[in-house]
């Protein structure tokens, strides 16, 4: 369906097996509560992490932490070897550069499908409106909505509308995309749609953090799973042994609840 | 907290914002300052022109006359709901030959100046009103008009399984409205009501143009008095009157919606006569 | 002889409200749109500052800002004399408490989630501004807005109180002069009224069904 390629979507400056994202003992409080706690991760380029838990571990928060819809109040964040900026022209640029999908997908809603995915081209990358709108009827084509190029996001499905919201991603050639909940919102005839396309990007070489319950996304895509709870990374493995060998008595207990039915 | 407009603030951002804060403190101070030194060079900051202000006959002159103005703005309000209730029924009955002439009347009282009301009011029936029922008048077919959309808009957000639960036990329409419908969306409706209370209070003010009673005629006696010649110190004063009542009364509706969106019922809020 | 008489004086009248309502419209919107961005900064001062205005301006009775603004700011040198500009100056500022408050719940009806993804995909404070959330509340905006100015429309009425010969003060003097036709006098200026209303609801919602897309 999609048949991209490491080329397409990934700028050239990435190698692939080079940390691209690191999380440095991060730490983060909302008042009193420690939502995240102490976090140490690695995301090399090409790898997809599945981050998963039950809610109220910080799972979203350390997603939206990468790009700073978060802030943090310990450690250090780097992408690509660069600390993260904490404001400005530098931060834009940053995360120009990190894709993000939402769980309530957030397209623009006085914007066409073709002008959403063709805006961030136009405005932050300064291409001309014809490049960038080709481009985007592209990756359109590649999600499977082309038809819906020229309808507003509230004419679509639920599932449409997060695979244009992953098409507004890819637009701006990011490095790594970042995934927080993009199915929980979705009837459960439309994950599948979704979760394909996420599939082929994960194929393709793009360099994914997903935050979601499917688990069996986490199987089929996943290099790596991350288990977290009350703000801790509790555990760390490939979905293969995280599934069947699972370590932690909190991990046993979560996959025991989720996967009994 | 980020919002819709502000992104998070880095370091530059948050200096920026103590700068900004800094700067605006002086500038407001400095307004404020050169407002008091202008009041003080026309004298308006004297003994004599708050002096009146502390004398018992005259602050007790003000309170009963924001008396009489309360009174009067209840007395409107309670005919107002009556009025409200007869129109809203009357828009929402199957009946053509009644729902036309209530939805004329609504709208035309919505769209008129209520100045003008009272003028033609006072006018028209004015040796038999007096000032006071021609006021009450007014403010009635103003805010009965306002109020008949507000209850047209409660009644319509009541659940529709309720009315049709209550026709499944065989109650009519009269009865599905009165038994059913009307209670539920009087709680929702309160808010509402309240803040058009708010607004007729106001507009209760208006009654002076008339030489109604009430607290600004009574201030006026004091500012056209030679004695006092302090209009403007009178102004404020009167102004903060109605402040005090109307900033108590809106906190009132402000306390029970948030109380029923606690308790999870519907609200209706009140644009209608909001911006009058 | 009656007819035209009352022609003129329509005519005449609703020339000073549509005056009155057009410049105090006009700056209504100005300082009501500057107290809502007020309203909306991350500066505590000005927030309240904001905050303080609405709840004067809006609990005070019209007239009673009349009242200080047409005896009370001559008394200060503010536009002796000038009754239209004081009243004017009553009815902006009585206004702009309610276009504040528009304005403020305007940008809050926008999603925070759109600005979210407008900073996702590298918009900085201005560009998501101007692409995402202006049009947005711009469009919720417009409504109420129209409600505003529909109600300011009827309050320029109260300056005839103040000895500014608009709309509604050619009632008294046509009571006078024509007391027997009350009623059509009434109806006259009360129709000059309702197409002033119709007039301002026809083109805010001809205006909001252009901006308009289904969400």
């Amino acid at each position: 369906m999609l048949g991209m390629t490491a080329e397409s979507t990934t700028p050239a400056s990435v190698q692939h097996g080079q940390p691209l994202v690191v999380l440095d003992h991060v730490d983060k409080w909302f008042g009193d509560l420690h939502v995240l706690q102490d976090i140490n991760v690695s995301v090399d380029a090409g790898e997809v992490v599945v981050v998963i838990g039950p809610s109220g571990s910080g799972k979203s928060t350390l997603c939206r932490a990468i790009n700073r819809l978060e802030t943090i109040q310990q450690g250090e964040i780097r992408l690509d070897g660069q600390p993260l900026p904490q404001e400005g022209k530098a931060l834009a640029a940053l995360r120009a550069e990190v894709g993000m999908v939402f769980q309530s997908f957030n397209l623009f809603a006085h914007k066409t499908i073709l002008q959403n995915v063709a805006l961030g081209p136009i405005k932050v990358r300064g291409k001309g409106k014809a490049e960038a709108e080709e481009q985007a009827r592209t990756l359109l084509d590649r999600v499977g909505v082309a038809q819906q190029a020229n309808k507003y996001p509230a004419q679509l499905s639920g599932g449409q509308q997060q695979r244009v919201a992953i098409a507004r991603a890819l637009a701006m050639q990011p490095k790594v995309m970042l995934f927080d909940e993009p199915t929980s919102a979705l009837d459960p005839e439309m994950i599948k749609e979704v979760l394909d396309v996420m599939v082929d990007l994960a194929k393709g070489g793009m360099t994914m953090i997903v935050v979601t319950h499917e688990m069996g996304f986490a199987r089929t895509a996943a290099n790596r799973v991350l288990f977290m709870d009350e703000g801790r990374v509790v555990e760390e493995n490939t979905p293969e042994e995280f599934f069947t060998n699972p370590q932690s008595a909190r991990a046993q207990d979560f996959l025991g609840k989720i996967l009994k039915h | 907290m980020s919002s819709v407009l502000f992104d998070l603030p880095g370091p530059r951002a948050r200096l920026r914002h103590r700068i900004a804060t800094v700067v605006a403190v002086i500038v407001l101070a400095a307004v404020a300052a050169w407002v008091v030194k202008v009041l003080w060079e026309k004298e308006q900051i004297t003994p004599e022109k708050w002096q009146p202000f502390t004398e018992p006959q005259i602050i007790l002159l003000l309170l009963e006359g924001m008396a009489i103005t309360l009174a009067t703005a209840a007395v409107a309000i309670v005919l107002a709901l009556l009025f409200g209730a007869v129109f809203a029924a009357g828009r929402l009955s199957n009946h053509a030959f009644l729902r036309w002439p209530s939805t004329m009347v609504v709208e035309f009282f919505r769209a008129v100046p209520l100045l003008l009301l009272i003028f033609f009011v006072f006018f028209q029936f004015g040796s038999t009103l007096e000032t006071f029922g021609a006021l009450v008048v007014g403010l009635v077919l103003y805010n009965g008009s306002v109020l008949a959309e507000i209850f047209r808009a409660g009644i319509l957000a009541v659940p529709g399984g309720q009315s049709e639960a209550a026709y499944a036990v065989g109650l009519r329409k009269s009865q599905v409205m009165r038994l059913v419908l009307a209670p539920q969306a009087l709680r929702s409706m309160l808010p509402a009501i309240i803040s058009q209370s708010v607004v007729a209070l106001k507009d209760t003010a208006l009654g002076f143009i008339i030489g109604a009673p009430g607290v600004v005629r009574d201030a006026k006696a004091i500012y056209i008095s030679p004695l006092y010649n302090n209009v403007l110190v009178t102004g404020i004063v009167l102004a903060a009157m109605f402040i005090a009542v109307n900033y108590a009364l809106s906190k009132l509706a402000v306390y029970l919606e948030s109380r029923m969106r606690r308790e999870g019922k519907a609200v209706v809020t009140a644009s209608a006569g909001a911006a009058d | 002889m009656y007819l035209s008489e009352l022609g003129s004086r329509l005519l005449d009248g609703f020339l000073v409200t549509l005056q009155l309502l057009g410049w105090s419209a006009l700056f209504a919107t100005l300082i009501g749109t500057a107290l809502g961005a007020f309203r909306v900064s991350p500066i505590r001062p000005l927030r309240a500052l904001g905050t303080s205005y609405v709840n004067v301006f809006r609990n005070t009775p019209l007239v009673v800002l009349f009242i200080i603004a047409v005896f009370g700011l001559p008394v200060l040198g503010i536009f002796r004399g000038n009754f239209f500009w004081l009243a004017v100056v009553a009815l902006s500022t009585y206004t702009a408490a309610f276009v504040c408050e528009v304005v403020r719940s305007g940008v809050n009806t926008v999603d925070i989630g759109q600005a979210e993804a407008a900073r996702s995909i590298g918009m900085g404070f201005s560009s998501s501004l101007r692409q995402v959330i202006m049009p947005q509340a711009f469009r919720a905006v417009i409504p109420p807005l129209a409600s505003v100015y529909i109600a300011l429309a009827k309050n320029t009425s109260v300056a005839a109180a103040f000895g500014i010969t608009e709309a509604t003060f050619q009632l008294s003097g046509l009571q006078r002069d024509f007391a027997s036709r009350l009623l059509f006098n009434f109806a006259g200026i009360a129709l000059g009224y309702i197409l002033i209303v119709a007039v301002i609801s026809l083109t805010a919602s001809r205006f909001e069904r252009r901006v308009a897309v289904s969400r």
